[in-house]
């Protein structure tokens, strides 16, 4: 079993990936084949992590922010949609760079989901949390995101649009209904919440920013971590 | 405790949930998912996991339940118009596709709260920590940090509360503060901690060789029948509803469904598939019913009444 594990699973998905595929385009039925392609969004992150060789202390390091990640999203498990994580995410994009990002994000979403539950919008959190990273740190050197005002307005917008994206997931199984009223209602519907997650954002950005990042750049500059990217 | 479908190893779980997850996105038919779902809900209730559903039971219901709403609100596709809500027409057609659709994401839910349970992170890592050696600890240390930082952030609230710094007094605007002072020791500490860890995770040799893996499950005689028992009613079930059956025609017209042999021979496999954990569930309380009863239908007899020392151990 050991040694067939490799062409095991690239079988298998391939044929998941050719059932998606015949799915949607004979029956107009794409529930699998946007996990499909979620699979596929995610899958050269983790090549890339298999493949570079990584210091160990790098490789705590993301552990750890990740966990920080996770643990603080369960004190406020009661309140839907606010929470810190995508601050957190934010900022060590910020200090250790767009790759870093997107790995603490999707990290924080899976093992947080550990404790909430996985269900079929793990993959969607991943994702977008990863995003979430992976622009905060292609934008960390323009001037837009040294300032502080440009930076809240950066985790607004992607409050809103996590809200978006996570909805995409449940448009997408009402492929006949697909109008532009179905879109305008969905995401109606969640204004409230992606408005709180805005505003949670905001919030935690502006009163974690300057020392989390201060706290971070020590860590960076001491022990020479993640400086490549 | 760990018994029935939970005790069988990693790989035929996990075969079981990728099916039953491929099969809830595939055969779009009341019938197939109807049955899928009662398949589901019994294993969860035989799992003991009854008090755990219900109380997700609302939410589930909130997000299946406004894909009913909306289809027939913004899908006017179909033939037979009902009658006419905001000047639109609301079809036959959109209600049931509406419908369907409620069932097919009701049942990926409920198949993930049985994931939950049954296929645990050791298993997980089990199966993917050879493939992906390097995310595999990655994860597992996130994991393990959880707990740890959880434990950590109670120590710091206590020594910090003698100096006055807590979150549970004052103004709100003082509790915020305190707050993320307490988030920072937290995050300096264990940055401080976790890098210690990773020198000597360094000094111990990590990174010199291909990293090796310990396996604690092992395919015995009951996984390898169950294995082939689930893969080859699996197979025959995808293999029929590759070549059409299984599916009913909503739009552009509502047809009445017609069963052929084929129609019947892929419900009984996929029945099949469905129903060996629940099978396994069944059998194991069956089991634990007559050890708890004394009368085991086993081979192994068992005297009735007080014991009296036989002829020869006197």
């Amino acid at each position: 079993m050991l040694r067939f594990r490799y062409p095991l699973f690239i079988a298998l998905a391939l044929f998941v990936v050719g059932l998606a595929l015949t799915a949607a385009l004979q029956d107009r039925h794409y529930i699998l084949l946007s996990l499909v392609l979620l699979a596929a969004a995610l899958f050269p992150l983790f090549v890339r992590l298999e493949r570079r060789s990584i210091e160990s202390r790098e490789l705590v390091l993301l552990a750890v922010l990740s966990a920080v990640a996770a643990v603080s999203r369960i004190p406020f498990a009661a309140l839907p949609s606010v929470q810190p994580v995508s601050a957190i995410v934010i900022l060590s994009a910020y200090v250790f760079g767009a790759e870093a990002g997107l790995i603490i994000g999707a990290m924080a979403a899976l093992v947080s989901n550990l404790y909430f539950g996985q269900g079929p919008w793990t993959p969607w959190q991943m994702f977008s949390w990863g995003m979430v990273g992976l622009t905060a740190g292609w934008l960390r050197n323009t001037r837009w995101m040294r300032s502080k005002i440009g930076m809240l307005v950066f985790g607004f917008i992607w409050g809103f649009l996590f809200g978006w994206i996570m909805n995409i997931w449940y448009i997408i199984s009402l492929p006949d209904a697909f109008s532009w009223g179905l879109v305008a209602a969905a995401y109606a519907s969640s204004f409230y919440f992606d408005l709180a997650h805005a505003l949670s954002n905001v919030f935690f950005l502006s009163i974690l920013a300057g020392s989390w990042i201060k706290v971070m750049e020590r860590f960076r500059k001491k022990y020479g971590l993640l400086q490549r990217g | 405790m760990s018994n029935g479908f939970r005790s069988v190893h990693p790989s035929v779980a996990l075969l079981y949930y990728v099916g039953l997850l491929l099969f809830a996105t595939l055969l779009f038919h009341p019938l197939f998912l109807l049955t899928e779902l009662a398949a589901v809900l019994s294993l969860l209730l035989l799992q003991g996991q009854g008090r755990h559903l219900l109380r997700g039971l609302p939410f589930y219901l909130l997000m299946a339940g406004s894909v009913v709403l909306w289809n027939p609100l913004f899908s006017h596709r179909g033939s037979h118009i009902l009658f006419y809500a905001f000047d639109q027409p609301i079809t036959l057609e959109a209600i049931l596709y509406g419908l369907m659709m409620m069932l097919v994401l009701l049942t990926i839910m409920f198949v993930f709260i049985s994931y939950n349970f049954t296929m645990t992170t050791d298993k997980f890592m089990y199966l993917f920590g050879t493939v992906a050696p390097k995310s595999a600890l990655l994860i597992l240390m996130t994991i393990r940090f959880v707990p740890l930082f959880q434990r950590r952030l109670g120590q710091i609230t206590l020594i910090q509360s003698s100096r006055g710094i807590s979150v549970s007094s004052g103004k709100l605007r003082k509790r915020m503060s305190d707050g993320m002072t307490l988030l920072k020791v937290l995050l300096t500490w264990s940055l401080e901690e976790a890098l210690q860890t990773a020198d000597s995770m360094k000094a111990r040799g990590y990174g010199i060789r291909k990293r090796s893996t310990y396996g604690i499950f092992k395919l015995d005689r009951r996984d390898i029948i169950t294995l082939i028992c689930l893969a080859g009613s699996g197979m025959l079930t995808l293999i029929f509803s590759m070549q059409g059956y299984g599916m009913v025609e909503i739009y552009p017209r509502l047809k009445t469904p017609v069963y052929t042999g084929g129609d019947a021979v892929m419900y009984g496999s996929f029945c099949m598939f469905l129903l060996i954990p629940v099978g396994l569930e069944i059998k194991e309380k069956w089991l634990w019913r007559s050890f708890e009863r004394r009368d085991f239908p086993s081979v192994i007899p068992i005297k009735k009444g007080p014991h009296y020392m036989t002829s020869r151990s006197r």
